[in-house]
Formats: structure tokens, C-alpha cells, sequence
């Protein structure tokens, strides 16, 4: 049974190229805002460029890099596409990050939507997908096809950019004997040390061993991990789009960093807001509230507070973050960044009575949230929110530099505003 | 209507005889007949109830069965929506096509155009927008305004997109 792992390539940078083609070809790094690289493009990897290198350092060693504020919102819809396209030729899509998907496309080859030059064959087919990818979205994707998650995995990142690697049963060892076992999708650093003591180092070695070895010293996620690289395929694509979270958090940062306590509790109060309402998209309430607080020296101070009832709605939540947040900040500390992370989430509900009468008044803020997250849906994010998170509204979470607007956000049409957009990708050409 | 054979293969049903007791209920409820050979014609409240989705219970309203066959203003302008981008337009080069400056045009990316498709392209490391035009072995590049010449490409010609509509808001 074929199963596809889609990748793209360099995602971030070249939905960058695909937007402005007068990019292509040149080093492009995203994650102005941030200071540091968050996706760079192949041209900018030939230089030298690594992830996370921080942009002075990287106009050092690349003096003609372009470097650009991240703009979420255009990778956002060029990976929702990127998705329905997979989807023209198997509804069995497991989207599992931005930017990579599995599909699993099993008995699907009279898929109408290939045309007879795809028919062929599953590698025809992952050829015809890979095509229409590159032609309709304007940039690569690399593709790995193997009878296991795992292993479609290991074939994705085989051979980048724009790569088409095929794992059958027959050939799994001469891929794997070139494989560290550590690189293997799931496989962490404390996992591939233990491994190094009994003398596995390779992916095949680990997948040689045999099964009472591997179930008397690993537990169920790596016992997958071994019958996956054997290619039995043990781990299901999980088809459902993601609703059941287990934790939401939202951790920002701001530039200057601050010392100013009202305007650093206003930016946790912030992210309080963006995690509840999407807490509240989802149906979802948490009985936990983590914050942190991120120095400019990147210490970091954080604590956990227990709800008295679950709940999504940062009007009730807000005195309790009040107090940690007073118990952990410390005055004339420059601060960079704070988070928030909603934790024991389950669904909201609203039929428990306590003895204070507390849910009656929860009802009644329940309904204001109603109206804020309608107000917010029509005149877009932050139309309503708490006083107390005014001051980090007033402010370019960025100033300087580093605050420059992704092109989208100001190169508007008449009826869009800074608030809503059209959902669809703009083409940076002039003509 | 069908005849029982047909119906033995649509329903995917083992025997003639089980199509018969579906077609008995189907005629007790009046929706089918049959004529004096046997044969199977509509019944006297054929027609009379509306299939719609899963509404269970009650008439749907006249309006909402007619929408089904009507199209929203992006179906309309958007035939294969992974593929469409929108574009700003800059110069007045297409004016005569209706295109001016400060309009959003609708493209859907692909590297072949047909003849008179509107292209958006790269032509010797310009990028433009212009008719496409292929006669004989030659490819021109046509401007809808009389103070641009047409474009023949020495070096590079590169389709990037082909624009399917033009949204102009007052």
C-alpha cells in the first residue's frame, strides 16, 4: 500500500518566490520581525545560511540576501491549496504541519483527475500530483512513496528540493543502511543515545533487531517506529482535521523589549485573548493557565494556575493571570516576550452549578463572548477586546526595522483594510 | 420508467422478486403505477414530493430548492481556485481591453497559454501583461493600447499566469 509523504520545499521562503517571481533564483530568508531566520530559500542554504542565524550575522556572509517579514497569512492559504490539490486525488489526507502531508493513495489509480499518462503507475501518479503542485502553487515539493509513514518520510527528505523517492518492501535497506537511526521520524536524541549502547547506529540496524529485543527495551511509540521501518504499516493517517487539542498556547515577542509592567501584562493579556478564542472556536475550556515570561537575557520565569471552573472567556480568567503574573514579574527587567498556555483543556460546558452561583455569571459572559468573537469574525481580530490589553494594541508589536509590514498588509485594494483581506494570495508583479 | 431488470441492477438486489416488493411499496405509497402490461409508470404523487438533501419533514420553500442551481459571485469568477492569484495593475498598457491602471485582475498560474489568452510573463527579464499571440512559429506579445508596439521575445519568454478576470470596485 503506497503511502505519499508530501513535503515543500523551503516553504516559507518560496511561497515568498511563488508571490514575488522576481525572487526566484536568489537567497530570500523570512523572519525579519523575529531578528532571526525562519525559513530561508535554497539559493540562501548555498551560502551558508542556517536556520535561526540571526540577520546581522547573515548579511555578513550573504551581503545581497533579501530578507523579509514573515506573512503568515499568504503561507496560510498556499497550504490550505496546497492540501486541496492532494486532496484532487485521495480524500485520505493527513495534514500534518503547515507545510507537509501525508496522503495515502491505495487503489486510487483510475483516479480520474490524472488523465492517462498518470495511470499507470503509484510512482505516475505521485510524478502527475507533484506537477500540478508545482505548476498551480509556483513552487516545489519533495515527495517520498513507501509502504509506511515512517518510511515515506525518510524518501521525502532523501533527495531535496523537488525530489521523488520511492522505498518498496525490496528496497528498504539500502535506504535505511544509510540512515542514522537518530534521523528517523520519532526517534529522539535520548532514544538514538541509548540505542548507540547496545552498537545500533544505523536505521537498519535498529530495524534488524528482532521484536522480543525491541519490545523488552523500547516502549509502543518506538515499537511502531521498528514495524514501520520493516514496512508493515502500523501508525494510521489521521484524516480528521485537528479539533481535539490538548493544550493551545501563544507565545509572542515584542520589539524594543520592555520594562514597562502594564505594557508587558498588556502582551500576556493578548495572547490570554488569542488562545481563549480559539479555545472557544474548538468548544473548548481550560482548566489551567500557564504563563511565561520570556528576559532579554532569554531567562525565562513562568507558573501554573488552577481554575476554580474551566473556562475559555479572558474576562473571568483575568484576575487570576493578574496574581501569577504579579508573583513572577520583577521590576526594571527588560522583557522580550510572553506566553500563555491553556492546559487540561475539555469541552466547555456550562450545566455544572457550584455553590457561589459563579455559573450564572459565566453564562452571562459566555453570551458578551458570543457577540465579541462575532464582531471580531466581521471587523477582524482585536475589534473587541479587554482594556487590559489595550496598551499592546497600540504599539507595532515590532518597531524599527523589524516592523516592516509583509506586503499584503499595506499593498491593499479599495474595500480591504489592515483588518480583512481577500483570501486569496497576491502576485507581486508590476505590469 | 425502468423495467424490473434495470431496477435488479441499480438496486445491486439478489432476485426479481425482492425489486417487486420495493416497487408493491412504492406503489402503495402512490408514487409509481402500472399500465395494463405491467409496466411501471409514475403514480399519481409522482413528482409531488421534492427530494432535497435530508429535509425530513415539511415543504422546502420554493427559493431554497431554485438556489441549487445558482452560483455565488467567486464560483463565477473562479474556475480552479488553488491555482488563482489576484494581481494589481500598474500601467495602461491593456487599457483598450478594459484593464486600468489600479484593477485587480484574477490569474490562474500555468506556463502554456492559448492563443488570445491575456498573459501575465517575463519576456527578456520584463515582466508583462499582453495578449498572447501564436501564428505560425512565432509568439507575439499584442498590447491593447496604440502607444505600445507588440512584443516579439529574442531571448525568454515565460508564461507565469493567464488572467481569467478583471474586478474593478467603485
Amino acid at each position: 500500500m503506497p503511502i505519499l509523504h508530501i513535503d515543500g520545499d523551503a516553504f516559507f521562503a518560496s511561497c515568498e518566490q511563488a508571490r514575488d517571481p522576481s525572487l526566484k533564483g536568489k537567497p530570500v530568508v523570512t523572519g525579519k520581525e523575529r531578528g532571526i531566520a525562519a525559513s530561508l530559500s535554497y539559493e540562501a542554504k548555498a551560502r551558508g545560511v542556517k536556520r535561526a542565524m540571526p540577520l546581522f550575522e547573515i548579511k555578513k556572509i550573504c551581503p545581497d540576501v533579501i530578507i523579509l517579514p514573515s506573512d503568515y497569512e499568504t503561507y496560510s492559504l498556499l497550504s490550505k491549496r496546497f492540501f486541496e490539490i492532494v486532496r484532487r486525488y485521495t480524500p485520505d489526507v493527513e495534514e500534518y504541519g503547515v507545510d507537509e502531508c501525508f496522503a495515502d493513495i491505495t487503489g486510487l489509480l483510475a483516479h480520474r483527475s490524472l488523465g492517462e499518462g498518470g495511470r499507470h503507475s503509484y510512482k505516475g501518479m505521485a510524478e502527475h500530483l507533484q506537477q500540478t503542485l508545482t505548476r498551480e502553487l509556483g513552487f516545489t515539493f519533495s515527495i517520498g512513496m513507501a509502504p509506511s509513514k515512517v518510511l515515506a518520510k525518510v524518501g521525502s527528505k532523501w533527495n531535496k528540493p523537488h525530489g521523488l523517492t520511492v522505498i518498496t518492501q525490496d528496497t528498504i535497506s539500502q535506504f535505511l543502511e544509510k540512515l542514522s537511526a537518530g534521523d528517523v521520524w520519532g526517534i529522539g536524541p535520548q532514544t538514538a543515545a541509548m540505542l548507540a549502547r547496545y552498537r545500533i547506529g544505523t536505521a537498519l540496524e535498529f530495524a534488524r533487531q528482532t521484536e522480543s529485543w525491541i519490545t523488552a527495551h523500547l516502549t509502543k511509540p518506538h515499537i511502531e517506529i521498528w514495524h514501520e521501518l520493516n514496512g508493515r504499516s502500523v501508525m494510521p493517517l489521521m484524516l480528521e482535521e485537528k479539533t481535539d487539542y490538548e493544550s493551545i498556547q501563544k507565545f509572542k515577542t515584542f520589539t524594543p523589549p520592555s520594562t514597562d509592567r502594564a505594557f508587558v501584562f498588556s502582551q500576556l493579556v493578548r495572547n490570554l485573548e488569542n488562545a481563549c478564542a480559539k479555545a472557544r472556536r474548538y468548544g473548548l475550556a481550560a482548566r489551567g493557565v500557564g504563563i511565561v515570561l520570556r528576559t532579554q537575557e532569554f531567562r525565562h520565569a513562568g507558573c501554573e494556575i488552577m481554575l476554580e471552573r474551566p473556562s475559555a472567556l479572558p474576562g473571568e480568567i483575568l484576575l487570576s493571570l493578574q496574581a501569577a503574573f504579579d508573583m513572577i514579574y520583577v521590576s526594571g527587567t527588560q522583557y522580550r516576550a510572553t506566553g500563555v498556555f491553556l492546559i487540561k483543556l475539555a469541552p466547555e460546558r456550562f450545566d455544572q452549578p457550584d455553590l457561589f452561583g459563579k455559573i450564572l455569571k459565566a453564562l452571562n459572559v459566555r453570551k458578551v463572548y458570543d457577540a465579541v468573537d462575532a464582531l471580531n469574525r466581521k471587523y477582524g481580530k482585536y475589534t473587541v477586546g479587554l482594556a487590559a490589553s489595550l496598551k499592546a494594541q497600540q504599539f507595532a508589536q515590532h518597531e524599527g526595522e523589524r516592523g516592516d509590514a509583509p506586503i499584503r498588509k499595506h499593498e491593499l485594494f479599495k474595500g480591504e483594510t489592515g483588518r480583512q483581506r481577500l483570501a486569496i494570495p497576491m502576485l507581486s508583479i508590476k505590469i | 420508467m425502468p423495467s424490473y431488470s434495470e431496477l435488479l441492477a441499480a438496486t445491486g438486489l439478489r432476485s426479481k422478486n425482492a425489486v417487486y416488493k420495493i416497487v408493491e411499496k412504492l406503489k402503495d405509497a402512490g408514487l409509481v403505477d402500472k399500465d395494463v402490461q405491467g409496466r411501471l409508470i409514475p403514480g399519481p404523487r409522482w413528482n409531488a414530493v421534492r427530494l432535497l438533501g435530508t429535509v425530513a419533514a415539511g415543504w422546502p420553500s420554493p427559493a431554497e430548492e431554485e438556489l441549487l442551481d445558482t452560483m455565488s459571485l467567486e464560483e463565477y469568477l473562479i474556475e480552479n481556485k488553488e491555482a488563482t492569484f489576484m494581481l494589481k495593475v500598474s500601467g495602461d498598457s491593456m487599457k483598450d481591453a478594459g484593464i486600468l491602471p489600479g484593477d485587480m485582475v484574477l490569474v490562474e498560474r500555468r506556463e502554456e497559454a492559448r492563443n488570445g489568452e491575456i498573459v501575465i510573463a517575463e519576456v527578456d527579464h520584463q515582466w508583462t501583461m499582453k495578449y498572447y499571440r501564436k501564428s505560425g512559429g512565432t509568439v507575439q506579445l499584442i498590447p491593447a493600447n496604440a502607444k505600445f508596439s507588440p512584443i516579439i521575445p529574442k531571448e525568454q519568454l515565460k508564461i507565469t499566469a493567464v488572467v481569467k478576470a478583471v474586478i474593478r470596485k467603485y
